[in-house]
């Protein structure tokens, strides 16, 4: 079921596995579907079936001018889950794990259990995540941002690396992404404490995001906090363990 | 090589092809050798891509995203072609 129509939009949706329902969502810029497909999604898959989308404007979803704040995120999210008949769990990393909160916050009753991922906090500090956007010479510094193993392969060629620096300078420069990064209001804390759903909460000891991590440990209610190590993108720094962290959390 | 792996070989250069276009080819064709990140520089969406249309072709005898779930990422990176001929002559025998 590569590409699907959802929410009058083009969406392209992976499915791994089979068991109860569990629907991964990828981070802003550099993520697609396969920040989950290679990593923690074929383990959750020996017990659930994994469903995976790339967000509006990443991978190879139709593109997008605008949209990339969390109130319409979450409404595509609705729109891709909308065949879920019993409630899910929902995996999200970095800005999709705040995209997981808000759905969470908004349809209580559809979601079973959560895991957050590097989400940020106040969510516009996410653009210190895209540090490497400011300024000139983005292909250079692009690359320095990147997760070490990630480097490596974009760095030894041209192909991978034109593409990706393609990708990202069409999301910054023909859309909104930035913009609706830089005015997405904070939930606040009440808002936050309405996540009933179980959650797992895990961030990197190397992560600009560590202080996020601390604070929704203390507001949510039913949240585990688990500091692993490595950096933003701990999906790849600590492939194996976030994995099984998620796996025993989901159950 | 053997008949077999021969075979194997025209149908994963194919479906690279189908993923990634054959502008891939125009340094040579695809041997046991090429190296899908070094060599071909497959995007990571596009190594989805290939593992669906793997999927469609070999059915779920050939688990490659269960293979590739056991590796390192260093070892992901360095993935050949003759590594993923090898694997589904495998899962065939």
């Amino acid at each position: 079921m590569p590409l699907v129509a959802a929410g009058g939009r083009t969406v392209h949706v992976q499915e791994l596995g089979e068991g109860p329902a569990v629907v991964m969502i990828h981070g802003l810029l550099i993520g697609s579907l396969a920040s989950w497909y290679f990593t923690a999604a074929p383990q959750l898959a020996r017990g659930h079936r994994v469903r995976m989308y790339d967000l509006r404007g990443h991978g190879r979803s139709e593109r997008a001018a605008g949209g990339f704040d969390t109130a319409t995120l979450a409404g595509d999210l609705a729109a891709v889950a909308g065949d879920l008949r019993e409630p899910f769990d929902l995996v999200g990393h970095s800005w999709g794990g705040l995209v997981a909160l808000r759905f969470a916050r908004e349809h209580p009753a559809r979601v079973r259990r959560l895991a957050i991922v590097e989400a940020p906090l106040p969510p516009s500090s996410a653009l210190e995540m895209a540090s490497f956007l400011a300024g000139d010479g983005l292909p250079a510094r692009l690359l320095d941002a990147l997760p070490a193993p990630l480097r490596e392969a974009v760095a030894g060629g041209r192909r991978q690396a034109e593409r990706l620096v393609k990708s990202i300078e069409r999301l910054v420069l023909e859309s909104s992404l930035l913009d609706d990064v830089r005015r997405e209001p904070d939930p606040g804390d009440a808002e936050l404490a309405r996540v009933t759903a179980p959650t797992l909460l895990a961030y990197g000891d190397r992560s600009a995001c560590a202080p996020a991590g601390a604070r929704l440990a203390r507001v949510l209610p039913h949240a585990r906090h688990l500091v692993l190590p490595g950096g933003h993108y701990l999906h790849l720094d600590a492939r194996a363990r976030l994995a099984e962290a998620i796996e025993a959390h989901l159950g | 090589m053997t008949p077999d792996r021969a075979e194997i070989l025209r149908v994963v250069e194919r479906l690279i092809v189908e993923v990634a276009g054959d502008e891939l080819l125009v340094t040579g064709p695809i041997t046991l050798e090429t190296s899908f990140n070094g060599d071909l520089e497959l995007e990571s969406i596009e190594f989805v891509a290939l593992a669906e249309k793997l999927q469609q072709h070999y059915g779920a005898s050939v688990d490659f995203v269960g293979w590739i779930s056991n590796k390192e990422l260093d070892q992901i990176i360095a993935l050949t072609v003759g590594e993923l001929v090898e694997f589904i002559a495998s899962c065939r025998s």
